[in-house]
């Protein structure tokens, strides 16, 4: 039995009259790969950020590696650290270089010496395939360079778990592929992972489960083969067919 | 204009004064701006409506007005004896953070939310994702608010003649009364700040186009 890494139960999240997470219990174990899909404002970001403590749920629990996060008296940021995020658009710092970007964490929270932290954040370069461009400025790259900066930058944090919001629906389509390709490559050396995505061939050769969410509840959770051929709601089988329909466009 | 040589030690004192006292104030003016700005956004509200009635006073009057104010009562008030050029400093450093405050918290405002964000993602405190990631993008971006707030400084230290400082505009008033050749006086001294104030804001200007962040492009 592989231990759990994060874990989030009976979670609701209110924002005035709209109930974007309601009673979502979720389970992430060492090596798993997660797919988070649903219509939009179904609250798969906001699943995510609660996740990752970027935003306080109003009611339910987060633990990570057991460790109630959502009490009293944690440090979140030493949390935070060990969770490492990915957002849909991208967010680098935009003042510092690809090497900066990824230096940043290392050198200020895991406090590490200039040559050490400057050698980890090469590697995470390197396995991003942009060790070439570490000197350059986010608004020098492409949005696929980008963001697989932005991926480097959470793994170079060597996190317990990355979770990743919808990582390539901001970049044109034809950047979605180097991403995507950076992503399998996680996932082949078996990072835990929590991913939001529509990427369903993707999806279909890296997740363990899929978990369908509409109207800030999980409506169904399965293998992704049950997904592909026979969904047992309603509302999952009629998502999967547009979603499907549109990727043979593409 | 001949007859300037004769007083052209007296206009380069009165000139060096004026170069300090912009500098000095426009820095001071910085670093407490900065402070400020932090106040006014994470500082809660009560030391956010302490800030902004700081902020509304010296915004809300007349320069020469606050500096009778500071040199006749602060003084007696603190009962020390202070002389007119540190009176006169501390209320161009106190008038100027009240402008720079709004600037920098305008330029902090728009780094804020999304580069927050990401870096407390990393476990960054909220302390150093300020010092490390919205300040420097904010002190970039408000180099030509603040190259305005420099060049309007620089010209209303004209105002210290009032409290007696002899900085450039009083000598340039004493010359021209002891020797009536008041335009051509004027005339120079106007040079004067003119060149040197074009010459600051150049080098402003190129510093901002050497470090400006280029906006982000999400598709290639």
């Amino acid at each position: 039995m592989t231990k759990t890494v994060l874990e989030c139960r009976n979670l609701w999240k209110v924002y005035g009259d709209v109930v974007a997470l309601r009673d979502v219990s979720l389970e992430i174990r060492e090596g798993d790969i997660k797919l988070v899909f649903g219509p939009s404002g179904s609250g798969k970001s906001t699943l995510a950020r609660c996740l990752a403590m970027l935003t306080t749920p109003t009611k339910g629990d987060v633990f990570l590696e057991g460790e109630r996060l959502t009490g009293p008296g944690v440090d979140l940021n030493k949390a935070r650290a060990r969770i490492g995020f990915v957002f849909q658009q991208i967010w680098l710092f935009h003042h510092l270089t690809a090497m900066g970007n990824v230096e940043l964490g290392l050198r200020r929270v895991l406090k590490m010496s200039k040559a050490e932290a400057r050698e980890r954040a090469m590697r995470s370069l390197r396995e991003v395939k942009l060790e070439d461009w570490a000197g350059h400025y986010p608004a020098q790259m492409s949005g696929g360079q980008q963001q697989r900066v932005g991926i480097a930058r959470a793994l170079a944090m060597e996190p317990e778990i990355i979770i990743l919001d919808e990582p390539t629906s901001a970049l044109d389509p034809e950047l979605t592929g180097e991403v995507i390709d950076a992503l399998r490559d996680l996932a082949d050396r078996g990072t835990t992972m929590l991913v939001i995505s529509h990427e369903m061939p993707f999806a279909r050769e890296v997740a363990d489960e899929m978990i369908f969410m509409d109207e800030g509840a999980i409506v169904e959770r399965d293998a992704p083969e049950v997904f592909f051929t026979n969904p047992s709601s309603d509302r999952a089988r009629r998502f999967m067919a547009r979603l499907i329909r549109r990727t043979r466009e593409d | 204009m001949y007859f300037l040589m004769k007083y052209l030690p007296m206009i380069l004192r009165g000139f060096v004064l004026t170069v300090q006292v912009t500098f000095f104030g426009v820095l001071m003016g910085l670093a407490l701006g900065i402070l400020l700005a932090i106040g006014d956004l994470y500082g809660g509200r009560v030391i956010s409506t302490v800030i902004k009635l700081y902020v509304e006073f010296f915004r809300g009057s007349p320069l020469i007005v606050q500096l009778f104010i500071f040199y006749y009562s602060v003084p007696n008030l603190l009962g020390i004896l202070l002389d007119s050029f540190t009176v006169g400093l501390a209320v161009f450093a106190l008038n100027s953070a009240a402008y720079q405050k709004g600037y920098i918290k305008g330029a902090m405002e728009s780094v804020f939310e999304d580069q927050m964000t990401a870096a407390l993602s990393l476990g960054l405190t909220r302390a150093q994702a300020i010092r490390h990631v919205v300040l420097p993008q904010a002190l970039r971006i408000v180099i030509p608010a603040w190259s305005n707030e420099f060049c309007s400084l620089a010209k209303s230290t004209a105002a210290l003649l009032v409290i007696a400082v002899p900085e450039l505009t009083s000598a340039l008033k004493a010359i021209s009364s002891w020797t009536w050749r008041v335009l051509e006086t004027y005339a120079f001294g106007a040079l004067i700040y003119l060149v040197w104030i074009s010459a600051v804001m150049k080098v402003l200007d190129v510093i901002y186009n050497k470090v400006k962040i280029h906006e982000i492009e999400v598709t290639a």
